[in-house]
């Protein structure tokens, strides 16, 4: 039988938090991946875009009104002529990604008060909380 | 006779300064360039027989659409650069391309990462292109099988990271006898000049059938 691992959960959630400010892997990611189309601040003028058969809408309005998940959803399955990023990245990379899209979405813009909550979310949602609760294994697993 | 493009020195001093590169620094050092316009090369380079796996995970043989005027171009679907334009540009050429001509020719996009673009991928990626795969295959397979196609087209390939390749960016038109006759370099060509091309290896292929 495994030993249950009980680690402070609080203090855990707050050290997730803190890392997920933005930094240079984020940024190094969104250099590579997104800026030749989306542009510097994401309005959808990178050097890419004005080849491009259609218009890139600037993602600081879309972004805004879409959930976490649904920009998880376009950046890991892609959307037309964006590509899908899910085969060839880590889901903490397209995480990364997800909230890149979310700091330069905010930028030059009043930051609403539930929005300041959302790098608590996502390290909420990065921690293995079966680890940190100490869930066992399932029954028939202790039975054998 | 014209030198294989693969050898060509000319062709490799072009190649390597029109490797489709990929943004690797910070935001800040980032400077903004349009794609400059495909260079045009007319040349006569025989391509060898292949075989590869396509989109539905099926073996694609070269020879059985050696008959064909054939536009083939070297992409991978993660590209951030050059390769949705030059995706985009053929899909142009296959839409505009009359009922009796769809017959005639044949698109094919050859994968420069074959890591990350298993069959799948490249379904899902000619789905979201809207590409109609009745003439036109996405080809993946073993990497040591797509090296000698590179080769034999002079495409040059340099993995950088998981989804991120340096490549040459051809596309090129070959006529029905499996001779490459143009080839685009640098970035995504100008699909009306593409069909012109085209149209020009079918009436070709018409004067010599």
């Amino acid at each position: 039988m495994s030993m249950p691992i009980r680690l402070p959960s609080f203090a855990l959630l707050l050290l997730f938090a803190v890392s997920c400010g933005r930094n240079e892997r984020m940024d190094g990611l969104y250099a590579q991946r997104c800026l030749g189309c989306h542009g510097l601040s994401g309005r959808g003028d990178g050097p890419v875009a004005v080849s491009l058969p259609a218009p890139i809408p600037d993602f600081r309005e879309t972004v805004e009104r879409k959930s976490t998940g649904q920009i998880r959803r376009i950046i890991a399955q892609g959307r037309g002529i964006m590509p899908a990023f899910e085969p060839a990245l880590q889901p903490s990379e397209i995480t990364d990604m997800v909230q890149m899209v979310r700091f330069l979405s905010r930028e030059g813009r009043e930051v609403r008060w539930w929005e300041k909550f959302d790098v608590l979310v996502v390290a909420h949602c990065s921690v293995p909380w079966d680890i940190v609760l100490g869930y066992d294994e399932p029954a028939e697993e202790k039975s054998r | 006779m014209s030198l294989p493009l693969s050898l060509s020195p000319v062709f490799a001093a072009i190649s390597a300064l029109l490797v489709c590169s990929v943004a690797t620094v910070g935001l800040a050092q980032q400077t903004a360039h349009p794609p400059k316009a495909a260079q045009r090369r007319e040349v006569r380079i025989p391509i060898r027989d292949f075989s590869l796996t396509d989109q539905n995970g099926r073996e694609f043989k070269f020879q059985s659409v050696k008959n064909k005027a054939i536009l083939v171009a070297f992409a991978y679907t993660t590209c951030p650069d050059v390769c949705p334009l030059v995706t985009a540009a053929m899909r142009q050429v296959q839409q505009e391309l009359s009922a009796p001509e769809r017959a005639a020719v044949y698109l094919i996009t050859v994968t420069t990462d074959p890591e990350v673009d298993e069959p799948k991928v490249l379904a899902s990626y000619a789905k979201r292109y809207g590409i109609d795969p009745s003439n036109w295959s996405l080809l993946t397979g073993k990497e040591q099988s797509l090296r000698e196609v590179w080769k034999n087209f002079g495409v040059k390939v340099h993995r950088k990271a998981r989804g991120l390749i340096d490549h040459t960016s051809l596309t090129a038109v070959v006529d029905s006898a499996g001779t490459m006759r143009v080839a685009y370099l640098g970035t995504a060509p100008d699909p009306k000049l593409v069909l012109k091309d085209i149209r020009a290896v079918l009436i070709g292929r018409k004067a010599s059938g």
